[in-house]
């Protein structure tokens, strides 16, 4: 159960800005004075802590406190040593070897070694665990050995290279085996369940805060990091504040250093106030985008998907929305991903004129009395069904704007329904549906793909089918070649939204992070673009 | 007693097996809410199925809920993943502070303004019943949110959120009792006034009684009848605003976890605050019969 949480899409900002503000500080962070404490405004409460049920990208900050994955992945979607120091990789694909770090201790005194990676990845094998990690992303897992103390080999069933990126992600988060025993609520987490990370977790207040103090042993960062050896912060502090205005308040008036989260009405807020900093960083994964439902009408003809496109002023509504936060998508896979494929700009919507002439080539030529386009006295309708627990950014506001748009430009009667999530579900299944609007949090934008576009994919609303398309995205999660799999997406990409049109890429989703100016040191995952940990996070000048 | 006893356990029952129906007649099947947004193949159903054991007759589940409740055992939240009545342990006593907190600040408040305007000058009542408006029809978010702006972010007098020392509960029972001290003063003004022109409050008054001693010996009994039976009332409100006064507080509670579990259809965790909530108003309406006893003697048996 992946919930992506994600907010507002922020204006463009260059990546050199985000690694500036990553490593900016490295040389003066040896220098700081007395260990601080530091309190950190968050949106969404975290469904579990336990970084193996992981499921919500907005707890991603939480979660890397206090584990520590095998590898770390880079923003150009290479892989980098964490607790693993190297790996290989067989020429057929299958026998991953890896070799892990020896000076790495859990919290509780434990010692990290290639048997407790292997009663990790075992742990996903009983039934119950993580039904959803077990059928996709460790599909291929056959088993672990541990062939010396510090050296783990793992044969797969079938290549899979996304086997990496499962190993760099939360659910590589590594557990104390004896924790995964004896936690009192192993699928929640919380305090028992113990990891390697900077932070020890200490205290978790539901509808409250979660607290945690400083690893005094921790010396094992992963590649990248601005600084070895403990956190800087002594304490830390997690308080939820759902309230966008609150978090705003709580931080103008100093009771909080950091809010994540930062509404587009209060970004000119934040940026005139000399005392505070705004960060922003698009996150990786797919772009928020419609999927236009092709098993039938209207959506089955291509024309009506494209004059659909067209039909928006896209650039105007989300200058409107989101007051000129927002990135525009032009392609399913997200701009801050290595497998985007920049070639889709501008190549589609905004043609009022075409958007008209393909639906009167299409056969829509009649008008109701509401000015609504009619065929065989049908009316030219689509229905958007979304669940509310999953609305965000305000995308109920873009999808009125965007109806109005089309309404008006192209007289297409588009319909929102906001219901709740088991009415949500049924709708899907049964096909009740003309668009339906998402966004994926994946680090691999490619594990995305695979998810919505093969024919049988597990969330495929578009309910399209292209044996090209399954072939490439097939070929690509196969190989470990990051050239080849761009180009293989690349093609996936250009099939879907040039060739085919059956999605509306609108926005790129990013992450807000507001801090007061003496807070250094906070920054992005490279992979994600979600707010990083708090370890390289201090407090000074 | 004991008949009360017996209504109480009914009510019990029904708010359960109401629940029940009710997850039984909300669209979408439970395995959709588990699992959620995210990838959806038969195998993934097919172990949610076995682990949660959906795959037994309706009526058996509905039985082995009733024999699970009757055993203290709420079940397990579809979210968290965790026994219910472990996360509501954690939030009923933050949520019976903020509560009784904001009953408190609102009977005193409504108590403090009735005595003080009740058959006085035109002046005086129309300013109180003019705040009294004011506190019963802004929302309790809106109170609560000028309230975080004035007293937390420009004066820092009090901390925005948090659970921590009586401080952190000043403005949260403040926004939640605000209206409750604006229905009640109401309420108990009119009383105090229509006692006052009884003819045992002229009798008193020939007898030389002073005002003072009249409305605190006769006419607060009379004026409290309706204002108790507003309590039952209250009960509602209270809960109802918990759910936002405890969001926006950003405080722990059954408020922000009734919320949690509502939009998430986490319906053991919703079964489990609807039981709750029957058990206080079952609670509650006992006390006010006592209450109703304690303060007019003719029902008194």
């Amino acid at each position: 159960m992946r919930r992506p949480v994600r907010r507002r899409a922020p204006a463009a900002l260059s990546a050199a800005v985000l690694l500036a503000a990553l490593t900016g500080c490295g040389a003066t962070a040896a220098e700081q004075a007395a260990p601080a404490t530091l309190t950190w405004a968050v949106e969404t409460q975290p469904i579990t802590l336990n970084p193996q049920q992981w499921s919500q990208n907005k707890t991603r900050l939480l979660v890397f406190n206090q584990f520590d994955a095998l590898l770390s992945k880079a923003e150009d979607g290479t892989y980098h040593p964490w607790l693993a120091t190297s790996w290989t990789v067989s020429d057929d694909g299958l026998t991953y070897t890896l070799d892990l770090r020896e000076d790495v201790t859990f919290h509780d005194g434990a010692t990290f070694d290639a048997a407790s990676v292997k009663a990790n990845l075992d742990q996903f094998l009983v039934p119950g665990y993580n039904p959803a990690v077990a059928a996709i992303q460790l599909r291929s897992f056959g088993r672990a050995e541990v062939v010396a103390p510090y050296r783990l080999r793992i044969t797969l069933k079938e290549p899979d290279g996304l086997f990496l990126d499962f190993l760099a992600s939360p659910y590589a988060g590594q557990v104390s085996p004896e924790s995964l025993k004896s936690a009192k609520d192993l699928k929640f987490g919380g305090p028992d369940l113990v990891g390697t990370g900077p932070f020890i977790l200490d205290r978790y207040v539901q509808g409250q805060e979660i607290h945690y103090r400083r690893n005094p042993a921790y010396r094992w960062p992963p590649a990248g990091a601005a600084h070895q050896g403990p956190a800087h912060l002594a304490e830390l502090t997690y308080r939820f504040l759902p309230e966008a205005a609150v978090r705003v308040g709580a931080l103008t008036s100093g009771q909080v250093q950091v809010i994540e989260g930062v509404p587009a009405t209060e970004v000119a807020l934040i940026e005139k106030d000399p005392s505070l900093a705004l960060r922003t960083s698009l996150n990786s994964g797919t772009a928020y985008y419609y999927y236009f439902n092709t098993s039938h009408p209207p959506f089955d003809d291509k024309r009506v998907r494209q004059a659909f496109r067209e039909a928006v002023d896209l650039d105007a509504v989300l200058r409107s929305v989101y007051r000129g936060t927002a990135t525009r998508a032009w392609s399913v896979v997200g701009r801050r991903s290595p497998f985007y494929d920049a070639s889709l700009e501008n190549s589609f919507g905004g043609d009022v004129a075409k958007a008209n002439a393909l639906l009167d080539a299409a056969g829509w030529t009649g008008r109701d009395a509401e000015g609504y386009r009619v065929k065989d006295g049908r009316r030219l309708t689509v229905r958007e069904v979304a669940s509310a627990p999953y609305v965000r950014d305000r995308r109920d506001v873009l999808a009125q704007a965007i109806q109005a748009q089309v309404k008006q430009n192209a007289g297409i009667d588009f319909q929102v329904r906001i219901v709740d999530q088991g009415s949500a579900q049924r709708a899907l299944d049964e096909d009740e549906y003309e668009l339906f609007g998402n966004s994926r949090g994946d680090a691999d934008a490619g594990a995305a793909l695979n998810l919505i576009l093969p024919a049988k994919a597990a969330i495929n609303r578009t309910r399209f089918a292209d044996p090209r398309v399954d072939k490439w995205l097939a070929d690509a999660s196969a190989s470990s070649d990051q050239a080849a799999r761009k180009k293989l997406y690349a093609r996936a990409q250009r099939a879907v939204v040039a060739e085919h049109a059956v999605v509306f890429p609108i926005y790129v989703p990013a992450d807000q992070v507001a801090a007061s100016r003496d807070v250094q040191g906070l920054g992005f995952e490279p992979a994600s673009g979600t707010p990083a940990s708090a370890y390289d996070v201090r407090i000074g000048t | 007693m004991i008949r009360r006893l017996g209504t109480g356990l009914v009510v019990l029952w029904a708010a359960a097996t109401a629940s029940y129906v009710a997850l039984l007649l909300a669209p979408g099947d439970t395995v959709d809410i588990l699992v959620g947004d995210g990838p959806d193949t038969p195998e993934i159903r097919a172990r949610i199925v076995a682990e949660w054991g959906l795959d037994r007759p309706e009526i058996v589940q509905y039985l082995s809920y009733l024999w699970r409740l009757l055993h203290g055992d709420l079940g397990r939240s579809y979210q968290a993943q965790r026994g219910v009545g472990e996360i509501l342990a954690g939030q009923v006593g933050p949520t019976a502070q903020l509560t009784l907190a904001a009953a408190g600040t609102g009977v005193l408040l409504a108590g403090v303004i009735a005595l003080a305007t009740a058959g006085r000058g035109r002046w005086a009542r129309g300013v109180a019943s003019a705040a009294e408006l004011v506190a019963v029809s802004v929302p309790p978010f809106l109170i609560g949110i000028v309230l975080l702006s004035v007293f937390s972010f420009t004066l820092g007098w009090f901390p925005v959120s948090g659970a921590q020392g009586p401080r952190a509960l000043v403005l949260p029972a403040l926004a939640l009792g605000l209206p409750i001290a604006g229905v009640l003063g109401q309420v108990l003004r009119g009383g105090l006034e229509h006692a006052l022109e009884q003819p045992f409050a002229v009798t008193a008054r020939a007898r030389g009684l002073t005002e003072r001693a009249l409305v605190a010996r006769h006419a607060l009994r009379h004026a409290l009848i309706p204002a108790v039976t507003l309590a039952g009332w209250f009960t509602g409100t209270l809960l109802g605003g918990a759910v936002i006064t405890e969001i926006l507080f950003g405080r722990p509670g059954l408020g922000q976890v009734a919320m949690q579990a509502v939009t998430g259809r986490d319906m053991p965790v919703v079964m489990a605050v609807v039981l709750l909530s029957a058990v206080v108003y079952v609670a509650i309406s006992t006390l006010l019969d006592l209450a109703y006893r304690a303060i007019d003697p003719r029902i008194r048996t």
